[in-house]
């Protein structure tokens, strides 16, 4: 088993090393590399244009925005729900597949985990810009408050709110905690005075003592078992925040599992998009091999099915159900204005990726990379659906409408993207994409 | 007092950590928290009425107090565990120890702390030690 997740002749030391030289660039002859720079420009750029949108947001209003009656959610919550989905990849990865014992997940878990916070920064972004009046936002935390007013506890948008922020807390904890002994290896092999004291105050001075050792495994255990039960009820209550709603199409007691189903795949997607160029462009070949690839292909699917039995219910229940409305409105979804997007969804998340049933495919790099694109696009047009079909066409014929995005909202998805990218680079250049203390474990435990 | 420093963790834990009974607890007493919160808001402070439903709709409750219980678990862990192994301590006098440096990438240190520098020198040097280091003034 060990053979296929890590290549033979590596050792705790030679692992250690390439880990830290790609971190630290010891020598002046090793610089960042420059596709480095690049992506961080365009990184930069895109969210230059996202700084812009919220700056005339804030000045201007949400009347910017191409949201109105009945269509009073969309890009916000719509790119709010896709973030937090795609956040979910790294907690799936490093907490379940823990407490499964998977060996694969040892090197992909601190990847996975920085994709997880990236993202999860950016979806906190949306709900609060969505207030109108940002500046209020505490008012969403039940506080002692002159007026003695409470937040509504039993509204699934109240739960929302208690959900990311646990789960955003908690995802930092965690990869932090788990960060902890590699920021012990990077103090004691940086040679700069700067990196030194950097690494030196975030490792808080963790040294591998064996008390340090004995209560971290315990902690970090009971840490991993409660993130996988964290991250599936913050999707549940995603999927809350609509099957609360009276709404055509959304008033249905499968959306909690669908929309965990959907975050399971558009998280598994994030990951090997960003793990197949990093593997070569990290120097990560011998750790993460072609197997682990394969691995993720294969959850990929699995992911996919799971989607495609929901959107089977979806319209089993729509159309064995009493309701003429919802049949109204999935008629709409099916062949009215926004028709392309239902047929678009269907295609990426769930035709596609059944080309991962052959191993063929799951080898050929490039291809899962293109299929994992398409599935996060795939994951965003499916929320266009269920969001904008819906509030378009409600119960009351006379209320029907449509909804057109506006530039402001397109530049601020782009700036959201921008910011994950920003994020996820700096990550990726200053802190360890592989998890070295459990790597070592694994590579010590081989036979 | 003798401590070794390694890179990973070796083997079993050597047992018994109350940490995970710790973080029961912040579980526990977050969750109690976030619920006692919402009946108190319901009930006492705002009680609201809403086409008649009780105020003590505890089904409600249920999501923010699962969430507030893992809160309180994660913060008691992560706080327990800085409390009890006594971080964060930004710097020690074995770090003065060249071998230090080695102990993540993998290598094993045994560090003993004493005043009688002989004796543990002595006490050492019964063991197949690759190398002894003297620390400190």
């Amino acid at each position: 088993m060990t053979g296929r997740i890590v290549h033979p002749g590596e050792t705790p030391w030679s692992m250690t090393e390439r880990v830290c030289v790609t971190t630290l660039r010891p020598d002046a002859g090793l610089w960042t590399p420059l596709w480095w720079w690049l992506c961080l420009g365009m990184a930069l750029a895109l969210l230059a244009g996202g700084v812009v949108s919220v700056a005339w947001l804030f000045y201007a209003g949400l009347g910017i925005w191409g949201i109105d009656w009945p269509v009073a959610w969309g890009f916000d919550i719509l790119n709010y729900v896709w973030w937090i989905a795609i956040a979910s990849g790294g907690t799936f990865i490093s907490a379940l597949f823990f407490l499964l014992r998977a060996p694969w997940r040892t090197s992909l878990n601190r990847l996975a985990e920085s994709l997880t916070l990236c993202a999860a920064l950016c979806a906190a972004i949306f709900p609060i810009l969505h207030l109108g009046r940002p500046q209020f936002f505490y008012w969403l935390f039940p506080y002692p408050n002159t007026m003695g007013l409470w937040a509504q506890f039993r509204s699934p948008l109240v739960w929302d709110f208690f959900a990311i922020l646990a789960y955003v807390l908690c995802s930092v904890l965690f990869w932090y905690f788990g960060l902890l002994p590699d920021l012990a290896t990077l103090r004691e092999r940086a040679q700069r005075r700067w990196q030194r004291v950097f690494y030196g105050v975030l490792a808080l001075g963790f040294r591998g003592s064996a008390r340090q050792w004995r209560h971290y495994q315990p902690v970090y255990g009971v840490m991993a078992a409660l993130m996988a039960p964290l991250v599936v009820s913050v999707h549940s209550i995603v999927g809350m925040d609509f099957a609360g709603g009276a709404a055509t199409g959304w008033h249905s007691t499968q959306f909690p599992p669908f929309f965990v189903f959907g975050a399971g795949l558009s998280g598994f997607a994030i990951v090997l998009l960003a793990v197949i160029p990093l593997r070569p462009a990290l120097g990560l070949q011998p750790y993460i091999t072609d197997w682990h690839i394969d691995v993720l292909g294969r959850l990929l699917l699995t992911a996919s099915l799971c989607v495609a039995y929901a959107y089977v219910m979806d319209v089993f229940s729509t159309f064995y159900g009493p309701d003429q409305a919802d049949r109204t409105m999935f008629a709409f979804r099916l062949h009215g204005l926004y028709a392309p997007v239902y047929w678009g969804t269907i295609m990426l998340n769930i035709v596609f990726p059944q080309l991962l049933w052959w191993r063929g495919v799951r080898m050929k790099q490039p291809v899962v990379w293109a299929i994992c694109l398409g599935v996060l696009v795939g994951m965003w047009l499916e929320r266009f659906q269920i969001i904008v079909s819906s509030l378009a066409r409600t119960q009351l014929q006379s209320a029907w409408g449509q909804y057109t995005p506006t530039l402001w909202e397109w530049s601020l998805l782009a700036g959201t993207i921008g910011l994950f990218l920003t994020a996820f680079l700096l990550l990726v250049r200053f802190i360890p994409m592989l998890a070295m203390a459990e790597m070592r474990a694994v590579l010590e435990d081989r036979p | 007092m003798v401590e070794t420093y390694t890179g990973t963790q070796a083997g079993d834990n050597g047992g018994g950590s109350i940490l995970p009974v710790l973080m029961l607890g912040g579980g526990v007493a977050g969750g109690m928290g976030g619920f006692g919160m919402q009946v108190y808001a319901t009930t006492i402070s705002y009680p609201l009425d809403v086409g008649g439903r009780p105020n003590l709709s505890w089904p409600s409750y249920i999501p923010a107090t699962f969430e507030l219980a893992v809160l309180g678990a994660m913060l008691a862990g992560i706080i327990g565990y800085f409390v009890t192994v006594r971080l964060p301590r930004l710097y020690d006098p074995v770090d003065e120890s060249a071998a230090m440096r080695d102990v993540m990438k993998g290598a094993h240190v045994l560090v003993v702390r004493s005043g009688d520098r002989a004796r543990a020198r002595q006490m050492l040097s019964r063991y197949e030690v690759l190398g002894i280091e003297e620390i400190g003034p």
